[in-house]
């Protein structure tokens, strides 16, 4: 018998994973030479051309939303790591106490200040601004620290009695003069050519200003200088420039025979909102023979209207009167990434770098093998 | 570290951070630095106090009275 070659739905089927009550089946892909006899499936960028698209949802500057549609999960995947974990940022590095006489002890406040989400110029960031190596020669440490690798803060903050504060106030915050420690309270001190990428609006600074450092009472008084250097995720969560970067597969819901009525209703509430549409059965479809429709023109039914939003909670399956009406699945090869930035890039130049970054390792791994074939 | 390594350092660290200027102070014969400082465990008020004096608050009378806190600088990690 000749091959016949796979129908569009056929192509279809073999992209969903499926979601039954208490199992989950087809998980891995089969779109890789030998497993359909007959067919070719190995890989060719033209086919991927073809077939790969991005979709964006949403594009701010903290949060992004978008699709991968048509790729593998290894390179959704690869990005979704590379972004939390290989792209640079600037953060605290190193905190040098002058005094610290606060409730908070010195290496908690340190790590507190690390943990503090910088914004800057993006030219000085990304391009002016260099690594930093630790000298081999530890007590060269000193001579390691130049204007395009480390940027120096300060934080100066002392807390004292406030005398106009009226008699029988509670309020810490009004009874004494810097009771609290806020983020905006950190000095940027440019050296050298910081100057010039960061000024006025390009000047370092939190991204979000209230973030509560410490709180003082009076006498209590925080005096510090701080190093940024660049640094990667790989090597502490405070140089990661996400908060989450993170993807789903696409839901599917297909509804196999209709669902009419008072049940319909029910079947939207098993949803979140906005997932299942009610429409009016039409008087087409009602005269429609084998399509389940006829003699319910004007009954509501239920339709798929934006499976994106679906949680996949397999409500619905628990229910009896839906058993065999309804087929829930993801799409193996539909990547929905959110990214949310902490603000020192954009959140679609993070995944644009880590594009960038990918094709970087790949170029660098094709340099080894090469070698090592000769 | 072995004992005959260790020095008492007598730098004091500059605003800036990280580089120490080597200037040696003289505790003993300083005559505006023989007076120590210390903080009232009862009313938190800096005592000034020469050597050989009751060891007393001259504000409150608290006869606990804590060290200050080092004039050195301290590094940190921020992980």
């Amino acid at each position: 018998m000749p091959h016949k070659p796979p129908t569009q739905e056929e192509l279809e089927r073999r992209k969903i994973v499926g979601i039954h009550e208490e199992t989950i089946t087809d998980v891995s892909s089969s779109d890789y030479p030998w497993t359909y006899p007959g067919e070719d499936h190995s890989w060719d960028i033209e086919a991927f051309k073809r077939n790969f698209r991005i979709e964006f949802h949403q594009n701010d500057p903290f949060e992004a939303s978008f699709s991968l549609i048509g790729c593998d999960a290894s390179i959704a995947n690869a990005f979704r790591r590379i972004m939390i974990a290989d792209i640079p940022t600037l953060a605290i590095e190193t905190v040098f106490i002058n005094n610290n006489t606060s409730v908070i002890q010195d290496e908690v406040l340190a790590h507190r200040l690390g943990l503090i989400p910088f914004k800057g110029g993006k030219e000085g960031l990304h391009k002016f601004l260099k690594w930093w190596r630790r000298p081999e020669d530890e007590s060269q440490i000193n001579n390691s620290y130049y204007d395009f690798n480390t940027v120096s803060l300060r934080l100066e903050v002392k807390c004292e009695h406030n005398e106009k504060a009226a008699p029988g106030e509670t309020d810490p915050t009004k009874l004494y003069k810097h009771a609290h420690v806020y983020a905006r309270d950190i000095e940027f001190c440019p050296v050298g050519r910081q100057e010039k990428y960061f000024s006025g609006e390009n000047a370092i600074a939190p991204v979000n200003p209230d973030i509560l450092i410490a709180k003082l009472r009076p006498g209590q008084e925080i005096s510090l200088s701080m190093h940024m250097h660049k640094g990667v995720g790989s090597d502490h969560a405070k140089f990661s420039p996400v908060a989450t970067a993170s993807y789903r597969l696409m839901p599917v819901i297909k509804i196999e025979r209709p669902i009419l009525g008072k049940d319909a209703e029910k079947f939207a509430k098993c949803f979140p909102k906005g997932v299942i549409g009610l429409e009016k059965v039409t008087k087409q479809e009602a005269a429609q023979k084998g399509s389940g429709y006829e003699g319910h023109e004007g009954e509501v039914k239920a339709v798929v209207v934006d499976p994106m939003r679906d949680t996949v909670s397999r409500e619905c399956l628990r229910h009896p009167e839906f058993k065999d009406k309804v087929k829930l699945g993801r799409r193996r090869d539909h990547f929905i990434f959110l990214v949310e930035s902490t603000g020192q890039w954009e959140s679609d130049a993070i995944f644009l770098e880590a594009v960038a970054h990918l094709k970087k390792k790949a170029q660098d791994l094709e340099k080894q093998v090469i070698n090592m074939v000769r | 570290m072995s004992r005959e390594q260790y020095q008492v350092p007598t730098g004091s660290p500059t605003a800036d951070g990280g580089s120490f200027k080597v200037a040696p102070r003289d505790y003993v014969s300083g005559s505006s630095d023989n007076t120590m400082h210390y903080l009232c465990g009862d009313c938190a008020a800096r005592v000034p106090l020469d050597k050989g004096a009751p060891i007393r608050c001259q504000r409150c009378g608290g006869r606990v009275l804590y060290k200050e806190r080092t004039k050195r600088m301290v590094q940190f990690e921020a992980r």
